[in-house]
């Protein structure tokens, strides 16, 4: 008996020393641990691709920030008047955002997107020490799309919530998080957010010099071996030349030309991305690849994407709205007008994306390819290569007019002639006839500080104001 | 030592030796030994000599509040009688404190405690231990549930010395974060077991409050401890024994004061109801018609009382059995007791049985215990809440023409953008129910070691199993489903939790008297203990029958719907060190250390460290006050100690992610954060600081305990909402601390005191009072406070400063007579007729200045008879009544019956200084002053009288011990203030009686 209890001290004794913490490490099983998650090279995969799943929810680029919420904002859409079928879109298009809807609609996105880059930086603080999980590269291209990502998200909430940065770039905007915490981060001036993001997109690009894309292009396809996709399907991913091509993006907005013009000019010389095959567009009519796939740099791929489609674009659907282009800005402007606006109905950007209905012409960009497993079909393109040339022809040098070639050179792969010298405006029409639905409207014009152009009269238009394109910070973020 | 001598031709033998206590070694004095007839007492030293004949004989010794030893002297083993270690009897520990850890003499512990035994809590009720301890201690609190009433199935919030932690988040953590800990013989146990424990079965319940006493329970103490012993089988021939318990609860409406159907369809009429606003005529016409209906009914006589519909008169009874016996080597108890509690509504019900076996081993140095408790409950709730009874008009008929039950007391008439009214009593006659069972297992194992006079070792191993089941069932024919589908109607949940905990423990006790005036005490150990809860649950639907409710006979699962699964699990270790010095009787010293771990803390705070010193001083011992007669004990005490608090989730401080199911992608699956864990997340700790004298004086009959506290919790841990930007919208955190300060004290006298001739008279009066408010809180809290702003009824706030039992509101000059609007004073004492939230100032504070309670009990040869008052004054109560069922009645409530003050003091231009603003549908009225009342009441908590049979009326029967009791509670309630209590399920009051029969 003394000798039982002799070992129940002497197991206590050693229970205490050695087992305690480890006894005391609980993990749970309902669900799932970081440092479980975070044991494999494949959990920092699956973590990484979680953020680019959710990105495809309708608060960030599955509606709000493609297009729904920000195209309105953009004057893609004519809205009507009557509240029963518009609701609170009314409010939208004249810019009420301190309505209960559109306040909490933007808190909805802002959170989202903070909790993305949350994600983001979780899996970025981790992985410096989980270095030797990886093989080969993967490493360098966990890391380098998860910094872009950040960037991005970063990026498009400065282009939202932050100030007309032509205009004001030392004003208060976001905070910029660049890690894990638990204390919230100071909300800085617009010139030090751009220039974090500009940061966190060189040194992803800097890891992502290997990437695939460069020798391979996208790699649209499945291994035959069955083997992974992870180093495939590059548009889908923030890839070396998507990076680029935010790089060109976001240094025009800062107002960096000359560096937009080379990051432009790198994505375009490429040739990494070609411009969509005219057989698949002219030479299919009844079944056109609506979103120049083989020209989009980077795209989120979603299951459901038909949805963007059915939910706000269908013709046929009842009962409420149709979201659409104002009648006399399509066929006056924007896909008419001759050489005046560049707009012609030869376009095959009109040809293929607006097909009649009645009196009507309704958007079908979203609609889907009659090949169901196509994973063009899933595509909600993000950056594409024609905004590439839109980029340059602004970029190349202070005179606009300049750019004229890379419009031309863009039209040319449109079915259109020349336009004889490039304006502002033209280039503003070509925005919109290129990127229309695709969640870019608004940001161009509350970089230009251009009326917002919802149609062809301009006394219809509203006029550049920073009560239209500042959004208000959300109430989670001025509360607490 | 014992020395056997020859005398004489009569071989007789002297036994010679010394009596000690079990616990400390002391010597105990004036112990009787008897032997073959002969007698002797302990002397001052505890040593004892007596002459008997060297013949096998029993020799016994007995002591008051200890049980009594029996050896057997068998002409060879006088060596054995040189020792007598005698036990402290459990049922009698009056001056003992038990920690669970360890035993102290009251006498020589410097904590703050208080110890009831086994017949002061049935004294003042049977209900369960906690119901009594209410009445009994000032410091233990059980809230009042204002929603749940006397549901007895709803488990109460408990308090001890107030709360700790921030209010409000209970629901975040799951466990109640103010709760104290409970230790059932020696083990950590739940609320609900000691609400299910039967109370025939408690020895004695001690409280312990202060860091003293409670840091040896360390981060799990800072809300006080409460432990409970239960009876330990008694030696001796086998004893049956038989407790009874009998009683009916009435549902207590008093406090509701509804319209009747005149006045209801008048408040209508004014408000507005039977004006069309469409300016359609036909509409008028309708809205006249419709009120000449009910004035019809009216005068038809209808006036339907709704509230006396679903109470009853609840029955309750419990009984207990429990046999008990054995000899000095193995001991046994063996108890079956069963319970059945019928609520006061209908449809409402608990049943308990238990079964426990208690065995003890003794041999040589070692003893074993173990205590076996399996445990079965069976619940069942009402699924129609009162509030729909209260909500009734009563204008409408119970029954419809037919004499049934109708399913609409009102139904629109085809096209009309009107809402039926459903009939409560038609939802509560379908076949609709809540149940639940329980099934629990608690095995208890003690092993102790007892090495020499001063040196015991202990080890303990616990484990316990729950399973509950929850089911509920709601009719496919229940109105609510009527705009669902067919396949879609009806519904039925389960959820079934379980739970597996084991906790062991191994300590080593020392206890020894040095040079006769340093008496030291010192406990050393190491716990460890585990729970693990897992949570199943899942939901269908599409019920086509009434009848026939299985499970089977549903349709499918809800849509979106999917199975639910949760798991936790915590680990906690912790190594304890308790130390006692008393020199001379006068001086007294204690001091504890622990150190804890626990799962739920983060990799960078894991172990925590809990410590307390306490000093003490028996002024009674000491020399000048010898050959006074007058003060018997007069002791003063003091502690300080850092106990903290644990009751929080299981993966607060751990980053944990979820598979984003809802979608996947060319690249497989994904994964995404689930919920951001804080690895810093510091123990909430609570620096416990405690002044205390106890003074008994004028021959005992004077009792007097009185303790000044101030608590400091800092930091405190609460879930704190953040800027979205952090990528969570809430997280847990430290932030700021609440400081608590208080007073408690009990008195008793005995202005008669003949215990000699079992004549005894007692009043006892206690008081407490304790004030909190929060500090370095700053922001922390901004999205509560702006959430209880615009909140219809949210009157609390986080202030730095500020009390967290305070009520804001802003402060109201009344109703302006001129124009019936309210006026507000301002911030700066200005007045306007516009309300601004940002003019929220303090308006009162829901904590009492003072509470507690008064009471006397009489005790004449065997009879008895108590009772005991509550009261509370200086607080204050926002009351939502008023705010609620007199204004604020909005277009839709205006639909429900409503307080008759609605009606009346309202203003109006014949009424022009009426407290109330008019009759008004549109109006809403604001949180103001005006709501705030003083809450000062006097309850009439306990009354019981008592009879214990005396021997020669029961010795015939063959009975050694018959007593019978009958309690009464909450009998009356005087309040200022009148608010509507009990809103799911009404309060109670309730007559017990009490039968003891020992065999």
């Amino acid at each position: 008996m003394k000798r039982i209890f002799t070992y129940m001290i002497v197991l206590a004794g050693l229970l205490a020393a050695g087992g305690c913490s480890k006894w005391l490490d609980v993990k749970p099983y309902d669900k799932i641990a970081e440092d479980e998650l975070l044991l494999t090279e494949e959990g920092y995969m699956k973590l990484l691709n979680g953020i680019y799943i959710e990105l495809n929810r309708d608060m960030l680029y599955g509606a709000s920030l493609s297009v729904e919420m920000i195209e309105i904002m953009g004057g893609a859409y004519t809205v009507g008047t009557d509240n029963s079928v518009w609701g609170n879109y009314r409010d939208l298009a004249e810019y009420q955002y301190g309505t209960q809807y559109w306040r909490a609609r933007m808190n909805e996105t802002w959170n989202k997107a903070y909790s993305l880059i949350l994600n983001c930086n979780m899996l970025l603080e981790n992985i410096e020490s989980d270095r030797k999980l990886f093989t080969e590269d993967n490493y360098r291209m966990v890391k380098g799309e998860a910094l872009a990502l950040r960037a991005m998200l970063h990026f498009d909430m400065l282009r939202l919530f932050g100030p007309v940065y032509s205009r004001n770039p030392q004003q208060k905007s976001i905070p910029y998080y660049k890690a894990y915490s638990v204390t919230p981060n100071d909300v800085l001036p617009a010139s030090e957010v751009a220039s974090e993001i500009t940061h966190d997109l060189l040194e992803a690009r800097i890891l992502l010099a290997n990437d695939p894309v460069r020798e391979e292009g996208t790699m649209m396809e499945s291994p035959s071996d069955g083997s992974s996709n992870f180093l495939r399907y590059r548009s889908l991913r923030l890839n070396y030349y998507a990076v680029s091509a935010l790089l060109a993006r976001s240094a025009l907005y800062f107002g960096d030309k000359e560096a937009a013009y080379e990051y432009a000019m790198e994505v375009i010389k490429s040739g990494a991305f070609p411009f969509v095959d005219r057989a698949l567009v002219t030479g299919s009519p009844d079944d056109p690849d609506r979103i120049f796939s083989s020209e989009v740099i980077f795209a989120l791929s979603h299951s459901q994407r038909n949805t963007l489609f059915k939910n706000y674009y269908d013709p046929s659907r009842i009962p409420n709205y149709v979201f659409r282009m104002d009648n006399d800005l399509m066929s006056n402007v924007v896909f008419g007008g001759g050489a005046a606006t560049g707009g012609n109905q030869d376009d095959y950007r009109y040809r293929v994306n607006w097909v009649a209905t009645g009196a009507n012409r309704y958007f079908y960009k979203y609609s889907d390819m009659n090949d169901t497993g196509n994973i063009r079909n899933t595509m909600i393109p993000m950056i594409r290569l024609g905004e590439m040339y839109l980029i340059a022809a602004e970029c190349q040098s202070e005179d606009i007019a300049g750019g004229t070639a890379y419009v031309n050179a863009l039209r040319s792969n449109r079915g259109v002639t020349n336009v004889p010298e490039l304006t502002k405006e033209i280039l503003q029409y070509e925005y919109i006839r290129e990127l229309y639905g695709e969640g870019q409207l608004f940001f161009m014009y509350k970089r230009m500080f251009t009326p917002v152009m919802f149609s062809s009269q301009p006394s219809k238009n509203p006029q550049p104001d920073e009560r239209i394109f500042v959004v208000p910070l959300p109430d989670s973020e001025t509360e607490n | 030592m014992a020395i056997v001598h020859m005398a004489g031709q009569g071989k007789n033998v002297v036994l010679k030796g010394k009596v000690i206590d079990s616990m400390d070694g002391y010597p105990l004095i004036g112990v009787s030994v008897i032997a073959a007839g002969q007698g002797a007492y302990t002397d001052v030293d505890g040593n004892y000599q007596i002459s008997i004949p060297d013949v096998k004989c029993e020799v016994t010794f007995t002591y008051v509040g200890y049980e009594d030893e029996v050896k057997v002297y068998t002409t060879k083993n006088a060596s054995a009688f040189s020792k007598i270690v005698m036990y402290m009897n459990a049922t009698e520990l009056e001056d003992v404190v038990v920690t669970g850890v360890y035993e102290r003499k009251k006498e020589s512990f410097t904590g703050a405690s208080a110890t009831f035994k086994a017949d002061q809590l049935k004294s003042v009720g049977n209900n369960n231990v906690l119901q009594s301890l209410k009445t009994l201690d000032p410091s233990f609190k059980m809230m009042e549930s204002t929603q749940f009433g006397s549901n007895p199935n709803m488990m109460p919030d408990i308090e001890i010395r107030g709360k700790t932690s921030v209010m409000g988040l209970k629901e975040e953590y799951g466990t109640d974060p103010n709760q104290p800990l409970f230790i059932l013989d020696g083990f950590e146990t739940t609320l609900e077991t000691i609400m299910n424990l039967n109370m025939n079965r408690v020895a004695s319940v001690t409280i312990l409050k202060d860091a003293a006493s409670t840091a040896i329970y360390g981060s799990k103490a800072s809300n006080g401890v409460v432990v409970i012993e239960t009876k330990a089988p008694a030696r001796g021939r086998l004893q049956l024994s038989y407790k009874g318990d009998f009683g009916l609860s009435l549902a207590d409406l008093s406090d509701y004061n509804l319209m009747n159907a005149r006045e209801k369809l008048q408040f209508e009429t004014l408000a507005g109801v039977y004006k069309d606003n469409s300016g359609n005529p036909f509409n008028q016409i309708r809205l006249d018609n419709l009120r000449n209906e009910r004035l019809k009914e009216i005068e038809r006589g209808v006036d339907t009382y709704w509230l006396s519909e679903p109470i009853r008169p609840g029955f309750t009874h419990k009984h207990n059995i429990y046999a008990e016996g054995g000899e000095d080597k193995i001991r046994y108890g063996i108890g079956l007791s069963y319970g059945d509690v019928d609520g006061v509504m209908k449809g409402s019900d608990r049943q308990t049985i238990e079964g426990n076996v208690d065995l003890i081993y003794r041999t040589g140095k070692f003893q074993f215990s173990n205590k076996l408790t399996i445990d079965y409950v069976k619940t069942a709730d009402p699924t129609v809440s009162f509030a729909e009874y209260a909500y009734a008009n009563p204008y409408y008929r119970k029954y419809g023409a037919d004499g049934k039950v109708s399913r609409y007391l009102y139904y629109p008439e085809e096209g009309l953008e009107d809402f039926p009214v459903s009939n409560p009593l038609w939802n509560a006659s379908l076949n609709s129910w809540a149940r639940t069972g329980s099934f629990g297992f608690t095995n208890n194992f003690i092993l102790e070691w007892f090495m020499t006079d001063a040196l015991r070792a202990r080890a303990k191993f616990g484990l316990t199993r729950a399973d509950d089941d929850e089911q509920s069932r709601i009719s496919p024919l229940h109105t609510r489903f009527d705009d669902m589908g067919e396949t879609e109607k009806g519904l039925y949940t389960n959820t079934r939790v379980n739970q597996m905990v084991y906790e062991g423990d191994a300590s080593i006790t020392f206890g020894k008297l040095f040079a006769d005036k340093h008496m030291v005490n010192a406990v050393g150990g190491f716990n460890f203990s585990s729970n693990r809860q897992q949570i199943y649950g899942y939901s269908a639907n599409g019920f086509t029958d009434d009848q026939f409710d299985a499970p089977s006979f549903a349709n499918g699962y809800p849509v979106s719907e999917k199975p639910e699964y949760k798991e936790s699990l915590k680990r906690a270790v912790s190594f304890y060190v308790n130390g006692g010095y008393v020199y001379d009787d006068r001086y007294l010293m204690d001091f504890n250390y622990r150190l804890d771990g626990a799962s739920m803390f983060g990799t960078g705070n894991r172990f925590r460290n809990t410590w307390s010193v306490g000093a003490g001083w028996n002024i009674h011992k000491e020399s000048f006050m010898e050959g006074n007669d007058f003060f018997s004990f007069m002791k003063l005490r003091g502690s300080v100690g850092n106990p903290g608090n644990q009751n929080f989730s299981a993966y607060q401080a751990f980053s944990t992610y979820k598979f984003n199911g809802w979608m996947t992608n060319i690249f497989g699956t994904g994964v995404i954060l689930n919920a951001l864990g804080n690895t810093e997340l510091a123990w909430q700790e609570t620096v416990n600081y405690d002044l205390g004298a106890d003074l008994t004086f004028w021959g005992e009959r004077i009792n007097l305990t009185f303790d000044y506290y101030w608590k400091d919790t800092d930091p405190l841990l609460a879930v704190i909402t953040t800027p979205g930007s952090m990528g969570v919208t809430s997280i847990a955190m430290n932030a700021g601390r609440q400081k608590t300060q208080g007073w408690e004290t009990t008195f008793r006298i005995s202005p008669i005191y003949r215990p000699s001739e079992g004549i005894n008279w007692n009043i006892s009066f206690n008081a407490t009072s304790s004030k909190s408010r929060y500090a370095d809180i700053g922001n922390s809290f901004s999205a509560l406070n702006e959430s209880g702003k615009t909140s219809l009824v949210g009157t609390t706030r986080y202030y730095d400063g500020g009390s967290p039992t305070a009520i804001w509101a802003v402060r109201s000059a009344g109703i302006d007579p001129a124009t019936g609007q309210e006026l507000f004073i301002k911030k700066d004492g200005t007045y306007s007729f516009t309300y601004d939230v940002n003019d929220e100032v303090v308006v009162g504070d829901m904590q009492p200045k003072v509470e507690g309670l008064f009471g006397t009990s009489l005790y004449l040869k065997g009879f008895t008879a108590g009772c005991y008052i509550r009261y509370r004054w200086g607080g204050q109560v926002f009351n939502t009544s008023l705010f609620q069922k007199v204004e604020n009645i909005g277009t839709e409530d205006v639909y429900n019956n409503q307080d008759k003050r609605a009606l009346y003091d309202r203003w109006s231009e014949d009424n022009r200084e009426a407290y109330f603003k008019g009759i008004s549908m549109v109006q809403k009225t604001e949180k103001s002053s005006r709501f705030v009342m003083d809450d000062n009441a006097l309850i009439g908590e306990s009354f019981n009288i008592g009879y214990e049979f005396p021997d020669r009326m029961i010795r015939r029967m063959r009975i050694s011990a018959l007593n019978v009791q009958l309690t009464m509670t909450d009998m009356f309630r005087a309040t200022s203030v009148r608010v509507e209590r009990g809103i799911d399920y009404p309060f109670a009051r309730s007559v017990t009686m009490a039968v003891g029969i020992t065999f």
